[in-house]
Formats: structure tokens, sequence, C-alpha cells
């Protein structure tokens, strides 16, 4: 093994470290029986994350189990994230399609989409806040999807549009000239070519959509999705292990659902 | 074979035109919440007022009295300098990841794994993981705690208040942003050019500068862009975790947060033009769109 | 015979540049073996995905079996094409690749099992049906593709560059088998290539075409023997070529003034030529006598001898004469004499052996002297 390599597994152990060290404290942390988020450890309990309320607890001081507003936030966010993976994929698909033959601004068309990464969160949220604000819209759960769904189209596009098999357009001719019609064309060829790649841009959306704290913000009325309440809640209350036990359950369903899709895409793989 | 219509059919029609059908739906959500509320900002950034019944009277007072503000040349700094600081320390850590990822982990399976590794914490609840930093960083945090005890400080550093917050927060925030279009543009390199290069008599150096670093500088732009533009629309950052460190974005924020409304609109059509200036000079620089046509 | 494809002036631009197709006007009989050839570029390959339908054209006219194809979708055609490339699905296997073109014709089960086992043993690949398209050679690749555009029996088969991804040894094989197939199914075939062996060993009837215009439309010893243009008979066969202007006629044989001295020549059928027009004067290295055997000869010329090249079954000489004119003389390897470099011999051929051509290519506005020493 030369010096090369060896470099770089240490600078790769080392960004890793850096990624997880927080992750490190904040699963030791959620154990601690005290409330302030520093150490020593006193004892470990479970209580930041099972211990039933007595009803006069703060917000900071009730197990993350009972927290009723974590389980609506986590409700919201489901909704908010499955709806904008759904619409991300639907128009990143449709998008990408339409941008990879030539036609007139393509260009211009392509900027204009990456144009929904580009505008500061801030800026657009302000503005979304004008619109409604003008045409007397209730903000909803399905305008911060909307809304989110102009941040994630971007990075799913540019990643379905780089991954695209150059011979696609190749296929689909092949399959016209033996005698398929354009819906047979799509449902035979194009959909099974880039099955994975629109798979992709579905999660692209959710995991993009799940962790957005300044669009939602901006946009959103009462608890929130998980990322905007959790964010809330740390910056009103005090700082206790409580977010840490939640930090901690929210790794552990990522790390298995990330598992599972190893494992389905090893399987695709072969 | 049997022929009996030989013209186009509905499904033809709508077949010749997809392409233009087919951009139909994402350039509807594109004018809806992308469009109109940018027009909107910087419509209502020219007006005094901007109530129930629509903006009143036109002015350029909220430009005059933001450019002629004592705070307006920190403010722009701490914007500018502290969102391109965080690009560069997420380039100096994520680009050799990068790097390394394409050319240095042969195997495919352990290429995956250690992607997935970088995901997970990324998924975890952003603000936790910023607060997760407090136990290593914070006032009675293990590194402050190993440097009084050591003898090296007397008083706790302040380190996650004010800039340094920053620039800990948004490189580790944003970091996938640089890794993975670099990683992308990287893989899009045709290992035979890098052997042409080091065929012709090329040392590793300028084979790394003039060719592989060269080639995937769409990525790198593209990185760039992502974590910049972050870091420009994030306010949320610089008011909780930095103490009220002053940016764009924060005032935006907390204009908006008081309804001083065409204000906020202005600063917004500033941080605005700002991203797309910076946008604007980095195409000049690369053209991102190699990385996808 | 009828027609099994006609074409009346098609016109196709690529953007505002680049126009593909110049007023392509052309008949195919039905059960022809086509072949069209051209330099890469020509617009050989535009054409063919024209007649397939996956482009459109700007104007003119194209009629399938006497039907007008204006507006009418690739699939609704009676043609069938084998891509470049081959565009095999690579998420299919070989048997569903072969079968596709017959499921969306909507045949039966049994059927369609019948008909890709023939189809993939008409071009020698039974027994593979299991294997994905990334699991093969590339000479099989190319007979699934050939099987797959075959097994819909359509009246015109599309063929573009059928033989230009895979080895010298493999296209033979190929070249043999095409004519085969194309004999025992008798449907019509339209084949592009750049090699012109191809086009002469394969066609019933050659079409030569440059930068979007039919340089020539006959049979393949016509073209050969007969070049319409100096770009056609630059692009089909070696050929040897010189600028020339014709000084007198004498009854049937011509003098000329060439760049290599006063050269006769005794054409057919170009008697009207008026003296002082510029031509070329073209002759074939297999008519170019070396040595004794020239000194009878109408033509005769001292060249030194440049380089040679082996083929196996005959012998390329490249002789130089004059100032700086290249001679290219073949001569087959029986007959092959003890030749030295450098040194100077005489060379020779009849005069009803040289050729004039008067046309420099169907593009307007070309001098011939530019198309004769041009690219």
């Amino acid at each position: 093994m030369g010096w090369g390599d060896r470099l770089a597994k240490v600078y790769i152990a080392l960004i890793i470290l850096f990624i997880y060290l927080p992750v490190f404290f904040m699963i030791a942390l959620s154990f601690k029986s005290g409330a302030k988020v520093s150490f020593p450890i006193e004892g470990l309990t479970l209580d930041w994350y099972i211990k039933p309320p007595t009803g006069y607890e703060y917000s900071a001081y009730i197990s993350i189990m009972h927290d009723k507003n974590f389980f609506t936030a986590l409700n919201n966010s489901l909704f908010v994230s499955i709806v904008t993976a759904l619409l991300t994929c639907l128009l990143v698909t449709t998008t990408a399609l339409a941008l990879r033959k030539r036609i007139v601004g393509r260009d211009l068309l392509f900027y204009l989409f990456i144009l929904g990464f580009i505008v500061p969160g801030v800026a657009l949220g302000l503005g979304v806040t004008f619109m409604f604000r003008l045409f007397g819209i209730e903000s909803s759960l399905l305008a911060v999807a909307a809304i989110l769904t102009v941040y994630t189209v971007p990075f799913g596009l540019i990643l379905m549009m780089s991954r695209f098999d150059p011979e696609l357009a190749t296929y689909e001719y092949a399959a016209s000239v033996l005698k398929a019609s354009p819906l047979s064309v799509f449902r035979r060829i194009t959909l099974p070519l880039i099955i994975f790649e629109v798979i992709s841009a579905a999660i692209i959306g959710f995991l993009l959509s799940w962790g957005e704290v300044i669009r939602t913000q901006f946009v959103m009325k009462g608890t929130g999705t998980l990322a905007t309440y959790i964010k809330n809640e740390l910056s009103i209350n005090p700082i206790t292990p409580k977010w840490f036990a939640a930090g901690t359950i929210i790794a552990i369903v990522a790390f298995i659902g990330l598992a599972i899709f190893a494992y389905i895409m090893s399987r695709r793989v072969r | 074979m049997s022929a009996p219509q030989l013209k186009m059919g509905l499904i033809d029609r709508v077949a010749k035109y997809s392409r233009y059908l087919l951009l139909l739906p994402g350039f509807v959500l594109l004018l809806l919440f992308l469009l109109i509320p940018l027009s909107m900002i910087v419509g209502i950034s020219f007006f005094e007022r901007f109530t129930i019944a629509g903006p009143e009277t036109f002015t350029l007072k909220n430009y005059i009295a933001f450019f002629t503000s004592p705070q307006m040349p920190t403010i722009l700094l701490n914007t500018f300098g502290m969102s391109l600081l965080a690009c560069f320390i997420s380039f100096v850590l994520g680009y050799p990841m990068a790097y390394f990822l394409v050319f240095r982990v042969k195997s495919a399976r352990a290429r995956f794994f250690i992607v997935s590794l970088l995901l997970v914490p990324f998924l975890i609840d952003w603000s936790v993981r910023v607060v997760a930093w407090l136990p290593i960083l914070g006032e009675s945090g293990i590194i402050n705690y190993a440097l009084m005890s050591l003898g090296v400080i007397k008083e706790p550093l302040e380190l996650l208040f004010g800039r340094s917050a920053l620039l800990i927060i948004w490189p580790q925030t944003y970091l996938l942003w640089m890794i993975f279009p670099s990683y992308l543009a990287l893989t899009r390199i045709d290992p035979d050019i890098i052997n042409a290069a080091k065929v012709l008599k090329a040392p590793p150096h300028r084979v790394f500068l003039d060719v592989t670093f060269r080639l995937s500088l769409p990525g790198v732009v593209m990185g760039f862009i992502f974590v910049f533009v972050s870091a420009l629309g994030d306010y949320i950052t610089p008011a909780l975790w930095a103490g009220g460190i002053q940016t764009l974005g924060l005032s935006v924020a907390n204009y908006a947060a008081n309804f001083v409304w065409p204000y906020a609109a202005a600063l917004s059509t500033i941080l605005v033009v700002i991203a797309l200036l910076v946008l604007y000079v980095l195409l000049k620089v690369v053209d991102i769109k190699k990385l996808v046509y | 015979m009828g027609k099994a494809l006609e074409t009346k002036e098609l016109v196709k631009w690529y953007g505002k540049e680049v126009l593909a197709l110049n007023k392509v006007t052309f008949d195919v009989d039905a059960g022809d073996f086509f072949v069209i050839i051209g330099p890469s570029g020509c617009g050989k390959s535009t054409l063919l995905k024209i007649i397939a339908g996956i482009l459109d054209y700007d104007s003119g006219k194209l009629y399938i079996n006497g039907v007008d194809m204006k507006n009418v979708p690739s699939y609704k055609r009676d043609v069938s094409m084998m891509l470049e490339n081959y565009a095999l699905f690579p998420h299919m296997n070989v048997f569903d690749n072969v079968a596709f073109g017959l499921r969306m014709l909507g045949k039966d089960k049994s059927e369609i099992e019948k008909e890709v086992k023939e189809a993939l043993k008409l071009v020698g690949l039974a027994g593979l049906e299991k294997r994905m398209p990334l699991e093969l050679s590339g000479g099989q690749r190319q007979r699934v593709a050939l099987a797959r555009a075959l097994v819909i029996n359509p009246s015109i088969l599309l063929l573009d560059e059928p033989l230009s991804h895979v080895d010298y040894r493999l296209q033979r094989k190929l070249m043999e088998d095409l004519k085969e197939i194309h004999r025992k199914v008798g449907n019509t075939f339209i084949l592009t290539t750049h090699v012109q062996e191809h086009a002469l060993s394969l066609a019933d009837t050659v079409m030569v075409m440059n930068t979007g215009v039919i340089e020539q439309i006959g049979k393949p010893e016509e073209v050969y023997n007969n070049p319409a243009t100096v770009f056609a008979a630059r692009f089909v066969g070696e050929i040897n070529l010189f600028s020339a202007q014709i000084k007198s006629w004498d009854g049937e044989l011509c003098y000329l003034n060439t760049e290599i001295g006063e050269l006769k020549a005794n054409p057919k059928n170009k008697n009207a030529l008026p003296s002082g027009d510029k031509v070329a004067y073209a002759v074939r290295p297999e008519r170019v006598k070396i040595g004794e055997e020239a000194r009878l000869c109408d033509n005769k010329i001292e060249a030194k001898l440049v380089s040679y090249y082996y083929f196996g079954h005959y012998m390329e000489y490249v002789f130089q004469a004059g100032g700086n004119t290249k001679i290219k003389v073949s001569v087959p390897t029986e007959k092959v004499g003890n030749l030295t470099l450098g040194s100077t011999y005489l060379l020779g051929w009849s005069a009803k052996d040289a050729l004039l051509i008067e046309k420099p290519c169907m593009i307007e506005g070309l001098d011939i002297e530019e198309v004769i020493y041009g690219k």
C-alpha cells in the first residue's frame, strides 16, 4: 500500500470522525440523568426517552415519547416530506426528460430551475409570505411541500440529468421503429431504464425536505415540521438531554432505513 | 403488416410535443412558488408600505436607508465574508474526501459503505446536531475543561459563539453539499485522460492540477454555489447559535418579524442580487452545465 | 417491379446552419439490396432515420409502398431499422429483445416463440436466448440487432452502418450472411456504409452521397466503370485523377494537356466535350502497366517508384511523375516483378481505359481542381 492510500485512509477516517463526533456525544448524553448537556455524566437513565410525565413539567423536561407536540410535528414532517418526495420525483423526471432534448431555451430553463436553489431561503420565504398575504391564502402543509419542492428539484435534476444514459434516446428510437407506440415506449423502455434515477429523486426530495428549516420556518404556522419544532423548542427553552434522545431515535430510524435501502440496492446491483 | 390508420392519432400528437408538455408541471411550480414570490420581493422593496390592500407609495427610501446606515459595511462583510469562508472550509475538508473516495477507494462496496456512513448524521435533526457540539465546544464542554485543567486558559473560550460558531456549524452542516457535486464531477472523468497525462510524463502534482482538478471544476463550482447560497440564506444559525451576528439574512428575518415588509423586501432583493452575482462570476469561470448535459 | 420507397426533393436542416439533405430524390425497387455510400456527415444516416420516421424532414415527399409518410409516426410505418451501435435494450435478454417488435404487433405467445427461434437460427445465435446484451460479444450483439429488426418482417429493412463496429473477419462473415438472408427473405434492404468494398460487393444498387446530395445511383459495376462525378470516382474504388484540359479531337480519340504531359483518352459518349474544357482525367490503378508491357500503350510516362503497399492478393505501387504527381498502380501478386524503390520505370495505359469526368460533384459552385486535389 502506497503512502497515498494510507493518507486517503487517515483522511477519510478524520472526516468521518469530524461528522460523527457530535453524534457520539449526543447518544452518550441522551442517557444522562441530569438536565445539563455537559460532562460529567452523573448517572445513566432512560428518563429522557420514556418517563411518564407528571403533568407539571415544562416541555423541555417531558420525555420524548410522551411529548405530544413532538408526534404532531413528526406527522407534519412525514406528510410534508412524502408529498415533497412525490412532487420532486414527478417534476424532476418530467423536466429532465424534456431538457435532454434540444429545445428552444434549454439553457435558460435549466438555470431557471437551478434558481430554485440559488435564491436564498430567507428571501424566498419572505416572497411566499408576501404572496400569501396579497392573495389572502392561508399557509398549509401542502404549501410548505410546494416551496420545499422548488428547493429540492434542482438537486434531483442535476443528479438525474448527469446520470442519464446518453443512449436513452437511441433505445427509444429503436423501440418505436420496432412498432412500439409512444405509450409503450415510455412504459417498456424509458421508465425501466431510468427507474433508479426516479427513485433517487424521490429520496433526495424526502431527505432535503426533512431537514429543511429556513423556508419551512418562514411559511409554517403552528407546530410545524419536526425540524422547525425542535429548533423552536431549543431556542426558547433550556437545552436538555431530551433532544439528544430525540436525535438518537431519529439516528436509529435513519440507520435502519439506510440499511434497508442499501440491502435493496445491493440486490439490484447483484 | 396491416396498416389501418396511418395518420397521427391523439397519442402521437401528444408524443410529438411531449418535450414541451413535459416542461409544463415543473414550470407551473416555478411560476407559483419561485417567480411570483421573487417578483413580489423586488416589487414591494420599492414601496413605503405593504398592507393587506397591497403596496402603497413608490419610493427608493428602503435602499437608500440601507446603504447609508452605519451597520451596512459590517453586515455586508459578515454576510459575504462568513459565507465565503464557510465555502473554503467546506472545500478544504470536502474535496480531498471526494477525491480519495473516487481514486483511492477501489472497491465499490467500500465506497458505498463510506458514502452511507456520511449520510446517516445528516438525517439527524439539524438543530440537535448543532446543539450536540455544546458538550464539546461549549462553555463547559470538554475542550474548555481540558484547556482549563491544563492551565492553558483561565476563562472558558467562547468557541460556540460569534463568528467561530458560524465557521464550525456551517461547514459541518453543508459538508455533503461540497462532497456530493465534487464526487459526481470526479467520477465523470475518463480515467484514460488521467493515464494519458501520466504517460506524457506529467509529474503527479501537474496531473492533479492540470487534469484532474481542472476537469472536476464544474463540480467544485457547484459545491461552492451550494454552500455559499445555503449560508447566505440561513438566518437561524447567526441568530440562535452565533449570538446575533449581523448578517443580511438575519436582518431580513428581524424586519419581517416586526412587519417592516418593504425594508425586509429591499434587503432580500440585495441578498438575491448577491447570490446571482456570485453565481454569475462562478459560471464565468466554469460552466456547470457540463456536469449534466 | 413496384417501388418500395420513393423520395421527392427531401430537405432536412439541422438548425439554421447545417443542410443535411438538399433536395434528395431517388427510388428504391421492391426487393432491392440498396446501399448508400458516402463519407461520414454526408447525410446517409439522417436519410435512414427520416425513412424510419425517427426524424422529421422539412420539405419534400416520402412514399413507402406508395403511401405518403408525412406525419406518419415511426411505429405505424412498414419499416424496421437496425441502428448504429445496435441499441439493444440493456434491461432485456436476447429473447425479449428479439420478441419486442412481435409483442408490439400483438402476436400471440406461441407464434412469438416460434418466430424468435427462427430469427435467431437465421442469424446463427440459437441457444443464446437467455443472455443479456452486456454478456454478448460485438459480433453477437450485431446479430441480435439484425434478428430483432428482421423478425417483424418489414417491407423495408434499414441498416445503419451495420458493419462498422466489428473486426474485419466478422465484417466479411456478416456481409455473406446479409446477402444470403436478403436472398431468402426477399424484403427490401437499405444499408449505409462508408466503406466502398461493402457497397460494391453487397449492393444490387449503389447510391453515392456527398454532403446532402446524391452523386450517382447505379449498379455497382456502372458506378465503378463509369463514375458520374469526380467525387463518385474518388469514393468508389481507387483511382488516379489528373486535372486536364481538352486540346483536340481526332475522331474518337481525345488529346489532353495535363500536369504530367499530353495524354490520350478514348471516352465513350463524351464526344460532345468542346476543346478547351477543363475535365478530370482518370485511370484505375489496375489498368496501368509497368515496364515492357507499357511500351505498347497509347499513354506512356516515365515515373519514379516512391513506395509500395502489399495487400496479399495484389501489390499497390506508388509512382511519382512530373512535378509532384502520384500515380498508383496495382498489380496482382503473381505478376509482381522485381522493382526497386527510387528507380524510374515506364508506365503506360490504353486510351480506352482512361475516363473523362467533366463534373466535379453535384454540389454547385465547386472548381474541378479543388475536388481532384482537395480533401
